[in-house]
């Protein structure tokens, strides 16, 4: 057995929905996902990441392309992968007339695992994601936050070799979703867990992966590590507290064309790190008097504004 | 292929445990003795004023009991199918290693249970109210049962092959289709009781061969083992085929998203 075997292998996959106007969701994206690797998805609304998590976990064909999990074809081998292979998402749910423990047997079952087995997993698993005491309790009757944790324990019970995560955070409290991150670590750590993550939360794909893809009209545009995608972004901002001198402030930052905003007595200038010595001398110059200097470095989501074309949404 | 019996029991599960909630109870139990209570007093009250019209309250009540069979397998995978929209579960269930044909075996297991329960307690009530015994015609009855029982996935698979492309905006066939069949299926009054182009479709359909056949029994006492074939033929045709279209319509929703349906 190759050691070096991605657990996932996408290759030049293609999404068409036909018609008048064929419309082309997924435009041959290749990727592979190593064992052990956390592997972000980002992309706007209607990049294509939906639609590729949708193809990953076979609920959507795929127009042409290969999905190849642990060296076994997905098309041939679909009910033998998908045994190690769990997709969670806050967007889905599970029967309301169930109680946790009827749906997680099922669901346990579906996995080929006996009851037996199901059982000696469940308590743990739910007492860790915190909702033990929801155990006979109707679907219907927990929280949006509670059926998001009871996707991720539905998603570790029958304990995959890749997790699919489709915004698994998106309704939980901060608290919570930061506790389902070091979960997450937790068990690659264990484990050897693969997972592919989409989020909108920036500081959490920041956080935990490894890699990240970035998608925008079923392409893959960028594929690098967090950091380096956000220092690709060369612009970054510097806070003051201005003393005296905000309209001479403000019309440093307007001859020099950078993007500001002020509120108070604080103004937060945009602009590019090799401008920040020319702003300040000129500060000096007109004799603005400032205190509380910050200098904000590029982020994964200043890099994701950029991307989708809104990082010119200030006010002027 | 291999089936694992696994995934069928767990099939089976899902919709066992929602077994006792209070509409799968109506659905078992209210509507059955509502219509046994309905036909039972109308046909006492035929009898009551025409003497001479024999046993119409056991054709007609044994009539009902069948007929509950066929509408039974219908109804259970049509509506199991739509109990996986109605909790957004679909994508839950096909990303998981289950295959349709496993499903499709589960669907079939719990209408079994609940065929036989609803035809317990029907029979039970027919006996309670009228003193009728709808196993009159013996042993015969179960070779009969069985044969509805495929009629009756026939055309759930058709319903739901319907409903897994187009979705919950054609859900009502659920409920309906069969009853589109009923008609021409000789269940309470003989085939020659249609008009001639009526007839033509009757004889195309298994449940026909069943309802006259039970009759015949029920007036001769002999099993009338051409009528018995001809529907097993046609029951195998027909369920073969609607399975096949339904696992099309399945694959054709996949490459549209089994996520759009719910």
């Amino acid at each position: 057995m190759q050691t070096n075997q991605p657990a996932l292998s996408v290759r030049n996959l293609h999404k068409i929905y036909p018609g008048k106007k064929p419309f082309v969701a997924v435009d041959g994206i290749s990727f592979d996902l190593s064992p052990g690797e956390i592997l972000g998805l980002l992309g706007p609304n209607g990049a294509g990441k939906t639609t590729t998590i949708q193809m990953l976990m076979s609920t959507l064909t795929y127009t042409s392309g290969s999905i190849v999990y642990f060296g076994k074809d997905f098309k041939k081998h679909r009910s033998d992968i998908l045994q190690k292979v769990v997709f969670a998402s806050t967007y889905v749910s599970l029967p309301w007339n169930l109680t946790v423990e009827q749906n997680l047997e099922v669901f346990g079952r579906l996995y080929s695992l006996s009851k037996k087995e199901i059982l000696k997993r469940l308590d743990p698993l739910l007492e860790r994601f915190g909702i033990l005491e929801k155990k006979k309790t109707l679907i219907s009757r927990l929280s949006s936050g509670q059926i998001t944790r009871l996707m991720l324990i539905k998603a570790f019970l029958v304990q995959p070799k890749i997790l699919l995560l489709d915004e698994p955070t998106a309704s939980l409290d901060p608290d919570v979703a930061h506790a389902v991150c070091q979960f997450l670590l937790e068990q690659r750590e264990k484990e050897g867990l693969s997972i592919l993550f989409t989020s909108h939360k920036m500081d959490e794909v920041a956080e935990l992966c490894d890699r990240v893809l970035f998608i925008q009209k079923g392409k893959i545009i960028a594929d690098d590590l967090p950091e380096k995608l956000a220092m690709s972004v060369s612009s970054c901002k510097l806070q003051l507290l201005v003393g005296d001198g905000m309209k001479r402030t403000i019309a440093i930052a307007e001859k020099l064309k950078m993007p500001y905003q002020q509120e108070n007595r604080f103004i937060e200038v945009k602009l590019d790190e090799s401008q920040i010595a020319q702003f300040l001398t000129e500060l000096a110059k007109a004799g603005v008097s400032y205190t509380n200097i910050t200098i904000f470095q590029p982020t994964l989501e200043d890099y994701f504004l950029k991307m989708v074309g809104k990082n010119n949404d200030y006010k002027f | 292929m291999t089936i694992s019996f696994k995934r069928v029991w767990a099939v089976f599960l899902r919709y066992f445990y929602i077994f006792t909630k209070l509409d799968q109870l109506a659905d078992l139990f209210y509507w059955p003795v509502i219509d046994i209570f309905l036909w039972g007093m109308a046909t006492v009250w035929i009898k009551k004023i025409d003497q001479d019209v024999p046993d119409i309250s056991l054709f007609i009540l044994t009539g009902l009991i069948f007929w509950g069979i066929v509408w039974r397998g219908n109804y259970e995978v049509g509506v199991n199918l739509l109990q996986e929209f109605w909790n957004r579960n679909l994508v839950n269930l096909f990303s998981t290693p289950l295959r349709l044909v496993e499903w499709v075996f589960g669907v079939m297991l719990v209408c079994l249970f609940k065929v036989v329960i609803s035809l317990l307690f029907g029979s039970f009530v027919v006996y309670l109210l009228y003193e009728l015994n709808v196993f009159t015609m013996g042993w015969s009855f179960v070779p009969f049962a069985s044969l509805l029982i495929l009629s009756g996935w026939s055309i759930g698979f058709l319903a739901g092959g319907v409903i897994m492309y187009w979705g919950q905006r054609l859900q009502m066939l659920a409920w309906m289709m069969a009853y589109i069949f009923a008609p021409f299926s000789a269940v309470f009054y003989p085939v020659s009781a249609l008009p001639n182009w009526g007839q033509h479709i009757a004889w195309a359909l298994p449940t026909t061969y069943i309802f006259e056949g039970m009759r015949s029994i029920l007036n001769t006492g002999i099993f009338p083992l051409r009528y018995f074939l001809i529907s097993l033929v046609l029951n195998l045709i027909y369920l073969a085929a609607t399975i096949i279209f339904f696992k099309f319509m399945f694959e054709k929703s996949r490459a549209k998203g089994l996520a759009r349906l719910e």
